[in-house]
């Protein structure tokens, strides 16, 4: 069988962002596979190791720049890729019809993605694909297991965590815990050279736009606010625990 | 011109910067302290094919090339130079069997050291002799197929825990340097043991040794090349390997700006943070040019190794104002750290410490500047 990975690249978490007349600024940032898609290469990678027949293929959508992130999640040991060129940015359910395509198109059976991406900190992607293919979803995943074609999961809710039963074909977005992300090894980036990657033009899946558009940005920045809380240590300590219980509402 | 890398290069680099980040750096301190070998942080390293590159792909290696090497190199480097030195030491231990050793030799040798956390070491210097190569002491008499060593080696990174090890011998002690062989000398051969030197300044993860022959034998198809052989042999390995001392020395000296922007940006004196005083500015902006510049001559002269054209007097440079330029770096940051970096909490008093090794190893600068200079007065 197929699964397909989709995968992000964003800005590396130590880089530092800007935003410009409106827009958000990604000149001489450094980009990586997004730390919460390496939990999904990596549990693909894992039901390989454990005994699955399978192709690990790994979908990208966005600039050339992708090519990075797409040849690092290759290093980790992904079998292909298929990247969709564009520089256009396009929202959720977009990508969710465009990944649907290609999804298809292989023949995928079992679709793993981040369970947000970290960017715009969106999660929508992966319940917008698995609508978008009328597939069953488990969401914030922290456990997998699959026995011949039912997946029991455990995941993530608001308020503690569910096991869910399904069958494939499925869409499984990850959560933190899932698995311990390996590195690509030295050996592994030299082969990931010879791998196949598939380059598509977004025009070549028909046509999609965005019904949303992002018609200003702005970084949210913190003023602190600079007060010095005066008087004997014990004052201040009392004064202390009564703003952190009462005005940032950290203690009970 | 170009200054772009391959994919492939961007790859390795950042898998080498990440190892830097979660595994080198913070066992860094620790091993410092205790001046204790990173068996766990090597074992990861070689799991990842960190360690012994250089071993061509024929021989079961990845066989990168000079470019690769300093890319990664400066990575880890960031994380630690004792740490890195201690793989940077095996690939100088391999660079003689690559450059003098047969076809058959490399076969044997080569393969061991990349299937697993296995070292090679470089025996050159001596107790009495380090810069003066050609007047080493140390005697190899050759007695039918067997060569018989006896004397002592000093300053061997790796030394004693190495698989392999690269020992410089005269077998006539009146021909000078024409005297020379290299002889590789397996771990456990009777008669080779070795003495760990304690009480470093620096880089305290990576192991140094006094090393003792006492009547070792060895065959003869271990020498690499002829009798006579040993010193090109010895000066053209360090002739490339210099390169990553460069790179390693541009590591500690981006350390030292990250630490130092990073400090500056939080650190308040006279009611502003201190970045903002040109006094800090002008340092932080004299580190980035030392780092571009080091960095250039750097890759410059791996880019010569690996186009197969002259190096020797671009790897001296590019060593020299590297390693010159972390010291100073390091220096300056612990100025902009204040007594905070006078003290063991932060990790800028390390950074000069470790750097200041660069400026010996694999030839003094001194020495560097003896062969530039000679270079121009011919």
């Amino acid at each position: 069988m197929k699964i397909a990975v989709v995968i992000k690249q964003v800005p590396d978490v130590e880089a530092r962002i800007r935003a410009e007349d409106g827009k958000v600024s990604l000149d001489g940032v450094s980009f990586i596979l997004d730390g919460m898609d390496e939990y999904g290469v990596e549990e693909a990678l894992r039901l390989r190791e454990g005994g699955l027949e399978c192709d690990i293929s790994v979908l990208a959508l966005g600039p050339a720049r992708v090519q990075d992130a797409i040849r690092t999640a290759l290093a980790m040991g992904a079998d292909e890729a298929t990247h969709i060129v564009t520089d256009d940015q396009l929202d959720a359910l977009a990508q969710a019809k465009v990944f649907a395509d290609v999804v298809r198109m292989q023949g995928a059976e079992l679709v793993l993605l981040g369970g947000k991406q970290a960017d715009w900190d969106s999660a929508a992607l992966g319940a917008a694909l698995a609508e978008e293919l009328g597939w069953p979803l488990s969401d914030w995943t922290t456990s997998l297991e699959l026995e011949g074609r039912a997946l029991t999961l455990r995941h993530d809710t608001d308020q503690g965590t569910e096991r869910l039963e399904m069958p494939l074909p499925a869409v499984v977005t990850t959560q933190q815990g899932l698995n311990e992300p390996r590195y690509p090894t030295l050996p592994n980036i030299m082969k990931a050279k010879r791998k196949p990657v598939e380059l598509l033009s977004l025009a070549e899946l028909g046509s999609v736009s965005s019904l949303t558009r992002i018609a200003d940005e702005a970084i949210e920045t913190r003023d602190r606010r600079n007060e010095i809380l005066s008087g004997d240590a014990a004052t201040v300590a009392k004064e202390l625990v009564d703003r952190l219980r009462n005005e940032a509402r950290v203690l009970a | 011109m170009d200054f772009s890398l391959t994919d492939e290069q961007r790859q390795m680099q950042a898998l080498a910067r990440q190892f830097a980040r979660d595994v080198i750096k913070p066992a860094a301190a620790r091993h410092d302290e205790d001046e204790s070998y990173p068996a766990d942080v090597i074992e990861q390293a070689s799991g990842l094919g960190l360690l012994n590159t250089g071993v061509p792909e024929e021989y079961g290696g990845l066989g990168l090339g000079m470019l690769s090497e300093v890319l990664i190199g400066e990575e880890l480097a960031w994380g630690c130079m004792g740490i890195y030195t201690i793989l940077m030491a095996s690939e100088l231990g391999i660079t003689p069997i690559l450059l003098a050793g047969t076809d058959e030799q490399q076969a044997r040798f080569l393969p061991g050291l990349v299937q697993g956390p296995a070292l090679a070491a470089f025996a050159l210097s001596e107790p009495d002799n380090g810069s003066d190569a050609a007047a080493l002491r140390t005697r190899a008499v050759i007695e039918g197929e067997e060569i018989v060593l006896n004397g002592s080696k000093m300053w061997i990174t790796n030394g004693g825990l190495a698989d392999l090890t690269v020992v410089f011998a005269t077998a006539d002690p009146e021909a000078g340097s024409r005297g020379v062989v290299a002889v590789v000398v397996e771990k456990d051969t009777p008669g080779f043991s070795h003495v760990k030197i304690t009480g470093k300044m620096g880089q305290r993860a990576s192991y140094t040794a006094e090393l003792n022959f006492d009547n070792v034998r060895v065959p003869v198809s271990n020498m690499l090349g002829a009798v006579g052989d040993g010193f090109r042999i010895a000066m053209r390995t360090l002739d490339k390997t210099r390169i990553p001392v460069a790179a390693g020395s541009v590591g500690i000296a981006r350390r030292a700006l990250d630490e130092s922007i990073a400090y500056a940006r939080e650190r308040s004196a006279f009611g502003r943070k201190i970045h903002d005083f040109q006094a800090i500015q002008f340092k932080l902006a004299d580190m980035r040019i030392g780092i571009d510049t080091a960095r250039l001559a750097t890759h410059h002269a791996a880019w010569l190794v690996d186009q197969g054209a002259p190096h020797g007097v671009e790897s001296a440079i590019a060593k020299t104002h590297a390693s010159d330029l972390a010291f100073d770096a390091a220096n300056e940051a612990i100025q902009i750290h204040g007594g905070y970096g006078y003290v063991n909490e932060y990790p800028v008093e390390k950074l000069l410490r470790d750097a200041k090794l660069n400026q010996i190893y694999e030839g003094t600068n001194e020495i560097q500047r003896i062969v530039i200079a000679r270079g121009l007065i011919r």
